[in-house]
């Protein structure tokens, strides 16, 4: 297959844009420069601020292209999405707890199980609405998760509004809910990209069985699949990539909607080559949109959340269109 | 040798009784057409014995043992189970698929997927995708994802139903030509039910009102109460012809 090695040159080239891309261009020359040791201020600006900011936007996009490919398949719905179902807006309430909140245990440990909680818990909500309501396909799922997505947002502002006190954490908060990807010390980055690689691991586990419940569930229970069990442990694993990708993050709109659609035009539905792919056009998505939100407008930076809105906004629509046609 | 077994099913939901106290000894081999009116429990009963849904009271036996104590693949192996709409979720290719029914068995016989793809034409249908492929074309690769492990019970509901003729025939003979294996089908057709299988089970409101051979049992009144109408029986040099009655 050809597009394996076009996927990863297209990743290697945007990690190249994003490096370059800043209030301040750098050329592939300044990159070479910097990569061979050279010290100066554009070779250390390079080395310390850009480089592991455009990687962890590139783990980040990976993630969410995983996370929307494992809710895809869990819904059997390509209009489910993190942000949309309301886990993404679960794992952003839990991180707001944790940045607002004085609680006794340190916030590096209580962010991502907070956010984790969040996500898994909302996801969980939006399941039992749907279920108790009757409405489990694809519309009514979707009503339960913006319903559920707009009461946590209200519950996240009522937070900040509430403990307002603490300027510069409100600061962080705000950023996290309009998306955007903090620039990690090298270590930090080390983490990201260990967490990247095991929620890949993760969801290849649930490849296969992806697949079988994509027959529907009536073939899955003949073909010998505990549904029942395996939505759970799938949510609760998709739970664990999005409260990463929101940990890192924050709120990126439609990157996990749109990844699956491409890497399914890429190389087709089933779920083993899917979630790779997804991880990798995910990736692409948000170092490019991250090196948009840098250098568009300089001095000053767009939220990256904002970016990904403007341009998956349509690509939404659209693809509501195309649905509601069929 | 398998067969299946009823023990005193019960299913009901929401107030409403689909299966009332019913008992039906299958098998281990031949064909069985299952028929009865709209709402008789037919659909229900074949989710039942292949353990898609569960009975409010009764067990299901396969072969020796209880279908509630089988493994989940090992179910899957034992029992074929072909629904009455197939639709999936994503637009998988016509290998894809029957590689996904493959996968289920962990003791494939060797060249299954082959020999499967053979028998039902589908190496020229290649890499088409589900949503290029006509009905006939789908009837046929949906039989060659259930049958590919080759269950000694395949359990059909109506799969047939939506085809024109030929492929309809095309698909009751795949299903009932196979000596050594279990075949219950739910049948429409009730001149294709007394054709074509060799045993007929007639179902109404939840439980067996009439059950034997096709050719004896092609004169049973009960089959006209089942239906609440009265059939005229026409001999065909090959089989028998049920017109439901206009006359007084």
């Amino acid at each position: 297959m050809r597009v394996w090695p076009l996927l990863i040159l297209a990743l290697l080239l945007s990690i190249l844009i994003g490096a370059a891309a800043g209030h301040d261009w750098m050329s592939p020359a300044d990159l070479l420069r910097a990569l061979a040791g050279d010290t100066d201020l554009r070779g250390r600006l390079l080395i310390d601020w850009r480089l592991p900011r455009v990687l962890a936007a590139a783990c980040v996009g990976g993630l969410l292209g995983l996370g929307g490919t494992v809710f895809q398949g869990v819904f059997r719905n390509p209009l489910a999405e993190p942000y949309l179902l309301g886990s993404a807006g679960g794992a952003a309430l839990g991180a707001t707890v944790a940045l607002l909140v004085p609680l006794a245990a340190p916030q590096s440990f209580v962010l991502p199980v907070l956010a984790f909680a969040g996500a898994w818990g909302a996801t969980m909500l939006v399941i039992g609405i749907s279920r108790v309501a009757g409405a489990v396909d694809a519309a009514g799922m979707l009503l339960a998760g913006v319903a559920v997505a707009a009461v946590l947002g209200a519950l996240r502002s009522f937070l900040m509004l509430a403990l307002s006190d603490e300027t510069a954490s409100l600061q962080i908060v705000l950023s996290w809910v309009l998306g955007g990807v903090q620039t990690p010390t090298w270590p930090i980055l080390g983490l990201l990209a260990a967490i990247s690689i095991a929620c890949l691991a993760l969801t290849l586990l649930l490849a296969r069985r992806l697949d079988v419940l994509g027959l529907g569930e009536t073939m899955a229970i003949a073909f010998g699949l505990n549904v029942n069990r395996f939505i759970a442990f799938a949510v609760l694993a998709g739970s664990v990539v999005v409260a990463a990708a929101v940990a890192f993050g924050g709120l990126v709109a439609f990157v996990g909607l749109a990844s699956p659609h491409i890497a399914r035009w890429l190389v087709g539905p089933l779920h083993r080559p899917l979630l790779p792919a997804s991880a990798l056009v995910g990736a692409i998505v948000v170092t490019l949109a991250d090196a948009i939100a840098r250098s568009a407008l300089p001095p000053a930076e767009i939220p990256l959340g904002l970016v990904t809105a403007i341009a998956g906004g349509p690509f939404f629509i659209l693809l509501l269109a195309r649905r509601l046609r069929a | 040798m398998t067969g299946i077994a009823a023990n005193n099913l019960s299913v009901r939901r929401n107030g409403a009784t689909l299966l009332d106290g019913l008992s039906l000894s299958l098998g281990p081999t031949g064909s069985v057409a299952i028929i009865g009116p709209n709402g008789a429990g037919k659909s229900t009963l074949l989710k039942v014995l292949t353990g898609i849904d569960r009975p409010t009271a009764g067990t299901v036996q396969v072969g020796e043992r209880d279908l509630a104590s089988l493994s989940n693949a090992q179910r899957a192996n034992t029992i074929g189970y072909l629904p009455q709409y197939f639709e999936p979720h994503w637009d998988l290719g016509v290998a894809e698929l029957v590689r996904l029914g493959a996968d289920r068995s962990d003791r494939l016989a060797a060249g299954a997927i082959e020999a499967v793809t053979e028998k039902f034409e589908l190496t020229e249908l290649g890499r088409r995708r589900w949503s290029t492929l006509s009905g006939g074309e789908r009837a046929r690769v949906l039989l060659a994802t259930v049958l590919v492990v080759n269950p000694p019970v395949l359990l059909a509901d109506e799969p047939a139903a939506s085809l024109d003729i030929r492929h309809r025939l095309d698909v009751i003979r795949a299903l009932t030509r196979r000596p050594d294996r279990l075949s219950v089908v739910v049948v429409h057709d009730l001149d294709l039910a007394f054709t074509f299988f060799e045993r007929v089970v007639v179902i109404d409101r939840g439980k067996v009102v009439a059950d034997g051979p096709a050719k004896s049992l092609i004169d049973d009144t009960r089959i006209d109460e089942a239906f609440s109408v009265r059939f005229d029986r026409l001999k065909t040099p090959d089989g028998w012809l049920l017109r439901a009655s206009t006359g007084p």
